[in-house]
């Protein structure tokens, strides 16, 4: 009974974080786009605070550089449970182009946090990032609530 | 005592570190702090073909990346001696200045998102999605668009493709005005926004700002003017302001729109008929190019072997802005709040300005404080 308004809840306000691990900025004005009142983040429940502490789901971008190794770490556990993280485009995935000789990256990102879905692209299209943090959030949110216990 | 503000942070998009020192809600002095998002772009550059360096040089920067591979493709052609075709060239300013309308719309929407005016971040943003909607139509990507190759376009645009822009346009032309008076002459806007983070000319020059960051401070540079495209087709007016504060940086940016839609409309008038990219032959040799990109010029230096390229070096405008607004826009704001706006104001883009990572040979840690590093 509890679970159940618990994901009623949860499902229908989610903050989202955007994480720019050492990215071009491509795949975050893609985000900042979804502000916009074409697409209109905010109409599904979702809100950018940009502010771990009080964030459900991290979004990812960029291939994580030397500064993040470290800190990555440190802002995922800064964020209250339950919380998922997301990498949005190539770079979290895989490390794009700069994950070859002379770059100064380590992706993927899941070698540092658990990442519990992934948008590939360089970058997404703004209607591909909120079909899949409204197809991932909620249900990914719920279970790590439930596993939590 | 020392405020520190992020690299995440609810105000700032990107990764950096802003350290404050404050005296009650005065800021007496600012530091930036680099180095989360340095990716060794240069060095993978180096040894490769062109075709994968103009893939990289556009991953520079994801706002601005029409102008990264333009200039990559001309420094190629310069060191070549090719001469790119008059269609292409159109084409090419056409892209570059679509480009140029959204880089300032979004950077002045960042900018009142940071002074939490959520109506003009709103409309802003909305003018924003009609430019993308317009590069969308011409190169079939919104962010990294590929368009340029050495030697001319990707492919060849039609009527099919100039009268969709011209639509678009239009609807950013007939919502501007309006947006531009709320912010001009809204009088709780000004009241955030005049005398705050004034740099003086001089101050500009010393600082080397560039693009419309300077040009608020009314210094001269604008690379458009000597660019033989612009120099030999179009007509357009330089936009320069006197007062060198938030006001007068977010209004130099808003007044460069309507010259950038001017532009568009002469280049689609005018397109010559013909071919859209010719072969090259590449050769080997020295050379640099400087263009302006939205934040101001954009240096790429490229020495060739005949086939792959030996060394490259990018300077960006983003790290001569930020190095200017941290020593002098910031220096002496009313509160930290306002230190925050500043600093949105500057059109900060931190991806840019990432070209060289010094690090401790002892530790993993980059050496803080950049300006002893001069």
């Amino acid at each position: 009974m509890l679970d159940a308004i618990k994901d009623v809840v949860r499902k229908s306000s989610i903050h989202v974080c955007i994480v720019n691990c050492g990215g071009c900025n491509g795949c975050d004005v893609e985000c900042v786009a979804l502000l916009s009142p074409r697409y209109d983040l905010e109409q599904y429940g979702i809100y950018v605070h940009n502010n771990p502490r009080e964030a459900d789901v991290l979004l990812l971008t960029g291939a994580v550089t030397e500064q993040w190794v470290d800190n990555l770490k440190r802002i995922y556990d800064k964020a209250p449970e339950p919380k998922i993280a997301v990498a949005v485009g190539n770079c979290p995935v895989s490390g794009d182009v700069f994950n070859q000789e002379g770059g100064h990256v380590h992706a993927p990102a899941s070698n540092f946090i658990p990442v519990a879905a992934s948008i590939p692209g360089c970058p997404p299209r703004p209607s591909e990032i909120l079909e899949a943090i409204i197809a991932v959030g909620p249900q990914a949110i719920a279970d790590r609530g439930r596993e939590q216990k | 005592m020392i405020v520190p503000i992020g690299p995440i942070h609810p105000a700032l998009k990107e990764p950096v570190r802003l350290k404050l020192q404050t005296e009650g809600e005065r800021v007496v002095k600012a530091e930036i702090e680099f180095g989360y998002v340095h990716r060794g772009i240069e060095k993978i550059i180096e040894g490769q073909t062109w075709q994968k360096g103009i893939y990289l040089s556009e991953r520079v920067c994801g706002i601005c990346s029409y102008e990264h591979t333009q200039t990559f493709a001309e420094t190629i052609e310069k060191i070549s001696e090719v001469d790119v075709p008059p269609r292409a060239q159109f084409l090419r300013v056409i892209t570059n200045e679509l480009d140029r309308i959204q880089s300032h719309l979004l950077a002045n929407s960042t900018f009142f998102k940071s002074m939490d005016h959520e109506t003009l971040f709103m409309r802003v943003l909305e003018l924003r999605e009609y430019a993308m909607d317009a590069i969308e139509l011409l190169t079939g990507n919104r962010v990294n668009m590929g368009w340029n190759v050495v030697g001319g376009v990707r492919m060849d645009a039609d009527e099919r493709h100039f009268e969709p822009i011209l639509e678009n346009i239009k609807k950013i032309e007939d919502e501007f005005e309006t947006t531009r008076a709320l912010f001009a002459e809204g009088p709780a806007l000004a009241l955030r926004c005049k005398g705050i983070g004034v740099m003086t000319k001089k101050e500009a020059i010393k600082g080397r700002a560039v693009g419309p960051i300077g040009r608020a401070s009314n210094v001269k540079e604008d690379y458009r003017v000597g660019h033989y495209t612009y120099d030999d087709y179009f007509d357009f007016k330089v936009i320069r302001r006197k007062e060198g504060d938030n006001y007068a940086r977010t209004l130099t940016r808003f007044d460069e729109i309507p010259e950038s839609i001017s532009l568009i409309r002469q280049a689609i008038e005018n397109i010559p008929d013909g071919e859209v990219r010719t072969p090259v032959d590449l050769k080997s040799g020295y050379a640099m190019r400087k263009n302006e990109a939205p934040r101001g010029e954009v240096t790429y230096m490229i020495e060739t072997n005949g086939t792959l390229i030996k060394n490259i070096s990018i300077r960006t405008p983003s790290i001569s802005n930020m190095d200017s607004c941290a020593k002098y826009m910031i220096r002496d704001v009313p509160t930290v709040a306002d230190a925050v706006s500043t600093y949105a104001s500057c059109d900060p883009c931190v991806a840019c300005a990432e070209r060289v990572a010094i690090t401790n040979e002892h530790g993993k840690t980059t050496i803080k404080d950049f300006f002893e590093v001069k």
